[in-house]
């Protein structure tokens, strides 16, 4: 197989195996994963996106992420500028297996907006 | 003006008042030095992607550092040089070697960083980019079927990723610029900056060549029978004699603080060497292969001592290219033969015998060990030279490292497509 050019309708993106994909996250953030792909709760993916978050932020903030308020934004508070927030959709849509837009994260600000719209589009994921 | 004599208008001196190392023979300067004055050589076995059966079997290894995936969270690096994850993201190995080595040099030339960012000084870097990071984020886009791709995966690792992050890490507001010409590439980017100085477009110029030292670098090189087979640490790599078989590989960074003159007296910076002139010319003749008689290095060599207005009487050392490869080594002899006639006999030797040969990173890591023998008053040796091939009788190839000051030397470089860069060193006045 050509992979530039195959375009089998057979042919669907690989998912990665998650448990390499997450194995540089805390201890804590891959037990909680873990528990969501046997529960499916999307509440236990907080701390794998408190996590993500950390792993890609270009300066660690003061406070960890888990310790943040809900309205802290991403880009002014948190200090996570274009490229991180690029590589944390990149890394969720990998892990997760969704398909964020570039509209759809432009209108995500804040931490609770984050955890809002992840734990939403993986229930369609899961619904769907 | 890379041709010729030297442009009129120019007026500035280009001096070298700092320089950084990341390398197979030790990972700053003084390491460096004694690594040449001592003739220790910086090769170690390797079995590359773990397979015993790949014939080359050593490499000019680079100790300290490791990366053992592409992933920057599992890489190693000295704990002496902090890299911010904001930093580490954009880079390659090869761009933490370069990182490290210009930390190192902005240092030895007593520089702060935000004394960078103020138009007056610029960047050219050179490598080849990482194959072994592009070929891993090639390979997510397949998986993915092409519906992502990891963000940093062009900026982390074609050609030019070294300027794209050291230019911004560094503030730099002045000319940026990378250079492509395979082994070659840094002496261009060395050569170019001695440009902007001398016709005053920039008061200072930061220089840096690096390449990773990975299979995915070195081993497609076997491909063209470039690589030495010969196991032995000891041997593998011997410019000019009569058994070499091919080049060992290696990685690292150089980095160089070149500078008007004027400024660096200004401010007090000590003055390693002088940058008198450098010259290039193309063979017309190979896409790999040097030309039979060394005619494009011959040209190069006679353009970089026009340019720096020296006779080839007055050179006393030539840090010549020799990569250990049994045509290359013939034809560079052939052309230091046609350039050094008469009375004129400098001292030869090529320390890819000790370093291995760093393809972008050659040209100006041969560059900072000429300002390192003109600083430190010593010749390199003619490292694991037994038997001279016969081509090389006549010049003179010292057996070890001689406590000799040279005054003036000559930097050799030759890359694919017939790409040579020669440059021209002397002692400040």
């Amino acid at each position: 197989m050509n992979p530039s050019t195959d375009s089998s309708p057979a042919s669907k993106a690989r998912p990665v195996d998650p448990a390499q994909k997450i194995r540089h996250l805390s201890a804590e953030a891959q037990a909680a994963f873990r528990r969501f792909q046997s529960g499916g709760d999307p509440a236990d993916l907080d701390p794998v996106i408190f996590a993500i978050l950390e792993s890609f932020v270009p300066r660690q903030p003061a406070r960890p992420f888990v310790e943040q308020p809900g309205d802290a934004r991403l880009v002014d508070d948190l200090r996570l500028d274009s490229i991180a927030i690029a590589e944390v959709v990149f890394f969720a849509e990998d892990l997760l297996e969704i398909n964020i837009s570039n509209a759809e994260i432009a209108r995500v600000r804040t931490l609770d907006d984050l955890r809002g719209f992840i734990r939403q589009k993986v229930a369609a994921r899961r619904a769907g | 003006m890379a041709a010729g004599t030297r442009n009129p208008r120019a007026a500035a001196t280009p001096v070298v008042t700092g320089l950084g190392f990341i390398t197979s023979i030790g990972n700053d300067r003084a390491a460096v030095l004694r690594s040449l004055r001592e003739l220790r050589h910086g090769f170690e076995p390797v079995e590359f992607l773990g397979n015993p059966n790949v014939p080359v079997s050593v490499a000019g290894t680079v100790k300290g550092f490791a990366f053992p995936s592409p992933h920057g969270r599992d890489w190693v690096w000295p704990g002496a040089y902090a890299i911010e994850r904001e930093v580490l993201r954009g880079l390659a190995p090869h761009g933490v070697y370069a990182f490290c080595a210009l930390q190192q040099a902005l240092a030895d030339a007593g520089l702060a960083a935000d004394e960078l960012a103020d138009g007056t000084t610029g960047l050219f870097c050179a490598s080849t980019g990482s194959p072994f990071l592009l070929t891993h984020h090639v390979n997510q886009l397949y998986a993915a079927r092409g519906e992502r791709s990891d963000p940093m995966a062009i900026l982390s690792s074609v050609a030019g990723t070294l300027n794209f992050n050291l230019a911004a890490h560094f503030r730099i507001a002045g000319a940026v610029c990378g250079f492509v010409s395979a082994c070659a590439s840094s002496s261009h980017a060395l050569g170019y900056a001695m440009d902007e100085i001398q016709l005053g477009r920039q008061r200072r110029m930061l220089v840096v060549g690096a390449e990773d030292m990975n299979a995915e670098s070195i081993l497609p090189f076997a491909a063209l029978r470039g690589l030495s087979t010969n196991p032995d640490p000891a041997t593998a790599s011997r410019p000019f004699d009569r058994r070499r078989d091919g080049f060992v590989g290696t990685g690292g960074a150089v980095a160089l603080v070149v500078e008007d003159a004027a400024l660096a007296r200004a401010r007090g910076a000590e003055i390693h060497a002088e940058l008198a002139g450098w010259g290039q010319a193309g063979d017309g003749h190979s896409v790999a292969a040097s030309h039979p008689d060394g005619a494009g290095l011959r040209e190069a060599m006679r353009r970089a001592l026009a340019d720096a207005q020296v006779a080839a009487a007055d050179v006393d050392y030539v840090s010549a290219h020799a990569t250990s490869t049994p045509t290359g080594d013939r034809s560079e002899a052939l052309a230091l033969h046609a350039v050094f006639t008469g009375g004129a006999r400098p001292r030869v030797s090529g320390t890819k015998a000790l370093t291995g040969h760093g393809l972008s990173l050659a040209g100006a890591l041969g560059a900072a060990f000429c300002v390192l023998a003109i600083r430190e008053g010593f010749i390199p040796g003619a490292a694991h030279l037994e038997e001279p091939d016969p081509v090389c009788a006549g010049l003179d190839l010292p057996r070890v490292s001689l406590d000799e000051a040279p005054r003036v030397v000559l930097n050799n470089s030759s890359g694919f497509g017939g790409s040579n860069v020669c440059h021209v060193l002397r002692r400040a006045g």
